[in-house]
């Protein structure tokens, strides 16, 4: 719910709202002629969704961009979904290892 | 429509000097922009003019520092550093004639002699090609060696078919005086001393790769001078590792908890565990090396996790493992560092290869791998091989993270297909012209690790200022071919225009013609001097010229 206070701002600066009725009360107009109290228009938030997280102490990331992209490829690999075995490679679970161990001698890199 | 024509144009209005200097009195540059705008002033200076064959002591000029304070050069005899104060030249004429007074055309009107200093005792030589500077105290680190080794008898722990060296010895000398501050000496060993090539400077700490014992010696430079020794990496991982296994007794037990200490506690790895406790209990004599390095046994675990991991099905992962690792686990087991740089503080990245390609040049056909290493957890981050891609993505994008040098700002304007336009257009063309993408990867990635301070910082290799031809002529300090016709510099505004030329020396006689020359430029980091040294490769006498703004 805005606050609606008496306002009436140097002309210079608007009608700009801000959220503390202090604000501005050294601002003097530039005609003397009439004095006015000064108090700008007030606004507050009705819900707290855009409050920073409590506590909040923001700093530089220390490891400069090329060591965070080394790092989230990592990531991504132990994150990546993990190839489920087939039914089809299940089913032929016996003689898996026979026959893997005749084939891999013609493996390179 | 002024304002248009002057963003059109970049940062000035006009390319006149004197509308540029009243302009800059006026206007601040576009923010983080202000090394940019001064360098649009190198375009309007430029060291046009050549005095050719200047008559010099016959030294092997090496490099001008960084700050551009010192040239740095050695004696013919490879045994004695001079080093001298680069100055502009200042004269008097009492004639209206446009060429120079003889007395002002000679070397020392640009260079003040300042000391020489005798840094190899009798049979030793510096190695002429190692220069690594320490900007904030201005020290330098110089090498000297005595003769190489080929075939040297194996000693423990050296890696056979790696040369050896008696002694080498690394001199660290305050410039300003030509003091030697400290020296740490390194016996029966090897560093690739040629171009900076097994040494990585990074702040205040040194890389020292030693190829014979595999080894990376970390050091520190102190500002008092001090060479501080913080780390060896290579056996040991942690710096408390040898006191840990010294203090088991038994030759069983040391086995167990070495294998406990060095690797991460996962259950995956008792299948290696196994493994490798099998094949050291074959040899329980523990005292000759039968572990493998600490290093070693990062690498290979991260392998096998990485192996692993992709893979859920238990047997689909063991048969991944056989056909990915076992298999190849003796030429992994066989692995040798190559090079080694600094990525930041706590990371290496580290080159293995085999041992056939360690020492030599030609290495470029054999398979390699890069290993991303944080000393401070002692984990391997990342492996991959020289024709992965997803490595040469990242080399793309982010090659001036790989070029670190956090000494002084202007380094970082040292122009890479990560910051120029027109350096990646280039690079791009080379990819599209290639015909196989993973040998274009592997050509690319041949120039990882960096060496150190291996690029001029002067804005006349500029590639947003000015074009000219990479293989006469580079930022990178290696000699190359001579060529007859002068190198030009074409400026990149409109109108491209020849800006200047270097032409590296009156060519000799045709009897001469035959003889290989090879020319090797110096560039001053900020004045407009530069010197070209050309030298026919059996006759010492080099001609040297000097590049300058008249």
């Amino acid at each position: 719910m805005a606050e609606e206070l008496q306002f009436q701002m140097g002309s210079i600066l608007g009608d700009l709202p801000s959220f503390d009725p202090h604000n501005f009360s050294q601002h003097r107009p530039s005609d003397p002629s009439n004095p006015s109290r000064m108090v700008p228009t007030t606004y507050h938030p009705t819900h707290n969704r855009t409050l920073p997280p409590p506590h909040q102490v923001i700093t530089t990331e220390v490891k400069n961009i090329l060591i965070r992209s080394f790092y989230q490829r990592a990531e991504d690999k132990q994150m990546r979904p993990k190839r489920p075995a087939s039914e089809h490679l299940a089913g032929e679970h016996g003689n898996k290892h026979f026959r893997a161990s005749s084939s891999s001698s013609a493996q390179g890199l | 429509m002024a304002k248009k024509l002057s963003r059109l144009r970049g940062m000035f209005s006009s390319g006149n000097v004197t509308s540029r200097v009243f302009e800059r009195q006026i206007r601040s540059s576009p923010p983080g922009a202000s090394v940019n705008r001064a360098r649009k002033f190198y375009e309007n200076l430029v060291p046009s003019h050549t005095l050719y064959d200047v008559e010099c002591p016959d030294h092997c000029f090496r490099k001008f520092t960084e700050d551009g304070l010192f040239l740095i050069s050695f004696t013919r005899n490879h045994q004695e550093l001079v080093v001298y104060r680069p100055s502009w030249l200042t004269y008097s004429s009492s004639t209206d004639s446009s060429s120079l007074p003889r007395r002002a055309s000679r070397f020392d009107s640009f260079f003040t002699h300042l000391y020489s200093v005798n840094l190899a005792s009798a049979n030793e030589l510096i190695c002429k090609d190692f220069f690594l500077y320490f900007p904030s105290q201005r020290f330098g680190l110089f090498a000297t060696s005595t003769a190489q080794i080929h075939d040297s008898a194996p000693s423990p722990g050296a890696v056979p078919g790696v040369p050896s060296i008696d002694k080498i010895t690394f001199v660290l000398l305050r410039l300003d005086d030509g003091v030697v501050l400290d020296e740490r000496v390194f016996l029966h060993d090897f560093v690739n001393l040629a171009y900076n090539m097994g040494v990585f400077l990074y702040d205040d700490l040194l890389a020292i790769l030693s190829l014979r014992f595999q080894k990376i010696h970390l050091l520190q430079i102190r500002d008092s001078g001090h060479l501080v020794d913080a780390r060896a990496i290579g056996y040991f991982c942690r710096e408390d590792d040898e006191l840990f296994l010294n203090s088991s007794s038994q030759a069983m037990m040391t086995t167990r908890t070495s294998q406990d200490k060095n690797k991460q506690q996962s259950r995956e790895e008792d299948a290696e565990n196994n493994g490798l406790q099998h094949r050291s209990s074959q040899q329980p004599n523990a005292s000759d090396n039968s572990f493998l390095s600490g290093i070693k046994q990062r690498l290979l675990s991260f392998i096998f996790r990485e192996i692993w991991n992709e893979e859920s099905d238990n047997t689909m992962r063991v048969q991944s493992l056989k056909k990915k690792f076992y298999f190849h686990f003796q030429d992994y087991v066989d692995l040798i560092i190559w090079k080694v740089q600094f990525l930041d503080r706590h990371h290496l990245l580290i080159k293995f290869g085999s041992v056939d390609g360690g020492v030599g040049r030609n290495a470029d056909h054999l398979p390699a791998f890069f290993a991303v290493y944080n000393m401070e957890t002692t984990d391997i981050v990342a492996f991959y091989q020289n024709s992965a891609e997803d490595l040469y993505q990242l080399f793309e994008q982010f090659s001036d993270h790989f070029t670190v040098s956090s000494s002084s700002p202007f380094m970082n304007f040292v122009t890479s297909h990560s910051n120029s336009v027109h350096a990646l257009e280039q690079l791009k063309y080379l990819k599209n012209k290639s015909n196989s993408f993973s040998q274009f990867v592997k050509k690319m990635l041949v120039s990882l690790p960096f060496s150190c301070q291996s690029q001029s910082p002067s804005p006349y290799f500029d590639q947003s200022l000015f074009r000219f031809d990479e293989k006469l002529i580079s930022a990178a300090d290696r000699h190359r071919q001579s060529s007859d016709n002068p190198i030009k510099f074409i400026s990149r505004r409109k109108p491209e225009t020849l800006k200047f030329k270097i032409k590296p020396g009156p060519e000799c006689g045709s009897a001469d013609g035959r003889s290989k020359k090879i020319c090797s430029f110096l560039f001053h980091p900020h004045l407009p001097l530069a010197i070209s040294i050309q030298q026919t490769l059996f006759m010492p006498p080099s001609v040297v010229n000097i590049h300058f703004r008249r």
